[in-house]
């Protein structure tokens, strides 16, 4: 049987925001925490593309930064949620709500 | 053994294998096209130029200073490949726009394939054709025009740019570069330059370096050298500045031959007859005075064409240490060519021309004579 995480990647991609978001809302994270706490996950991502996607959400005001020094090497930018982020996980959250319950009813 | 490259990441040095650094820069390379039309691209690049920085970080010690082709494999392998970001439509709007390599071909001079200044290889290029059928075709051309076609192929040869970067190489040939294939290319100019260094090895190497330096600050934006203010003259140019700098350094070119050959014209008419074009200098002002002022005019009229004619070439070629010489060069060529046609085609002229050992010996002789009379 083929992995599941390899057929169904489209709609893996489509949910990493909210998989980031989610992750960002917990507390304020380096890029480092973001893929350590989505590797054990099928939302698992790179660099490659974590970069570009969080410069949009901060584009989009969904998130923000600061320069954080760290102990060993050059400062860090840590990640948290605006209002607006929280504002949009709320709405991506009962969304997704909508949709399971949505697929639950149908067929029966 | 592999040289070793040295490059700068946000502010410290790395030393990396040269298949390393070729490497690393086709991942930056992508990446900045994957990014091409994102407001934030130089923060992304940036930030991905830092974790790669750490990655290799990682893999140093006080032991181990160099990170090896291998090593830089899998740190980029662990970064994965940077994606565009399709979500906003606006974005992705743009990108059909924007310019991305191989998407469209360019017409570019080849000149690793050449066999006079690479315009034939390149229009091959661009219509997928065996540059020597476009050769023959050039051939047939300029003998049925009856030279007509060789005068194409000079004002093609400045006006069409030739390609130096993988890039252009790739626009030329309409292929959608991937970093395999800049990789591949490097090594063959890394292997072409190795086989010449091996006659001149260190002029192969100041160049190589140059080349390196150049890129660094110029073509690759200023990746690996935040820091360093990139050389004026070696700016990377776009390719309709460079055909205008290039159709400019052929009209400034004809410009500077046709003032020489007209100087020329007054210099030994005024010799031989002692008037230029039915006119002669007032009685008050001796020959040498009048040949002086002359040589002082012309001097005045062509040096501000000769300085355009310069940075014409300068921006052609990228840099200002090629166009020094050859700018000047290629306007005696154009004046030689001109006497040339002139004295086969055009009695008049021929006249002058077969006149002028016998000015050149009137001078001889008149400064022998003033030494004569000088003489005690």
């Amino acid at each position: 049987m083929p992995n599941p995480d390899e057929q169904f990647a489209g709609l893996r991609k489509g949910l990493l925001e909210f998989a980031i978001l989610k992750v960002v809302s917990g507390r304020t994270v380096y890029v480092g925490d973001i893929l350590a706490a989505l590797a054990s996950t099928p939302f698992a991502t790179q660099e490659g593309t974590l970069y570009p996607l969080l410069s949009r959400l901060r584009r989009e005001e969904l998130v923000d930064y600061q320069w954080v020094e760290s102990g060993a090497g050059p400062p860090r930018k840590y990640y948290q949620l605006t209002a607006k982020g929280a504002a949009r996980l709320d709405e991506l959250a009962a969304y997704w709500r909508h949709l399971t319950d949505t697929l639950e009813q149908l067929g029966r | 053994m592999e040289r070793v490259v040295t490059i700068n990441l946000n502010g410290n040095p790395y030393q990396l294998e040269e298949p390393a650094y070729d490497a690393l820069r086709a991942y930056i390379t992508r990446a900045e096209a994957a990014l091409a039309a994102n407001p934030d691209k130089a923060e992304i690049i940036r930030d991905l130029e830092q974790a790669i920085a750490d990655k290799c970080a990682s893999r140093l010690s006080a032991s181990k200073t160099v990170i090896s082709a291998a090593e830089m494999q899998r740190v980029l392998d662990e970064m994965g490949p940077v994606q565009g970001d399709g979500h906003d439509s606006a974005e992705a709007k743009i990108n059909e726009e924007g310019p991305s390599y191989g998407a469209h071909r360019r017409l570019y001079r080849i000149k690793d394939r050449s066999v006079i200044a690479g315009v034939c290889s390149g229009i091959g290029a661009y219509f997928d054709l065996d540059p020597n059928v476009i050769r023959l075709l050039f051939v047939l051309f300029a003998l049925f025009t009856s030279g007509f076609g060789i005068l194409v192929y000079i004002v093609l040869m400045f006006a069409i740019p030739s390609a130096h970067t993988s890039e252009e190489w790739a626009a030329a040939h309409g292929v959608v570069l991937n970093a395999q294939e800049i990789i591949d290319r490097a090594r063959r100019e890394a292997d072409r330059l190795a086989e010449d260094s091996r006659k001149a090895w260190s002029r192969e190497r100041r160049a190589w370096r140059r080349q390196w330096r150049h890129y660094g600050a110029g073509q690759w934006g200023g990746i690996f050298v935040h820091d360093a203010p990139p050389p004026a003259p070696g700016k990377p140019v776009g390719y309709v500045t460079r055909m205008f700098a290039g159709l400019f350094a052929l009209v400034f070119s004809l410009i500077t031959a046709v003032l020489l050959i007209a100087f020329l014209y007054a210099f030994f008419s005024l010799l031989s007859t002692g008037a230029v074009l039915g006119w002669a200098p007032p009685d008050d002002i001796p020959l040498w005075l009048a040949v002086l002022l002359l040589a002082i005019a012309y001097a005045a009229i062509s040096s501000p064409f000769a300085a355009l004619r310069r940075s014409s070439y300068a921006t052609v070629s990228g840099s200002s240490a090629y166009g020094a010489g050859a700018d000047g060069l290629i306007t005696l060529v154009l004046v030689g060519v001109a006497v040339w046609l002139s004295y086969l085609y055009w009695p008049e002229a021929r006249e002058l021309i077969q006149s002028v050992p016998e000015a050149l010996r009137g001078i001889g002789e008149s400064l022998r004579d003033s030494r004569a009379s000088l003489a005690p």
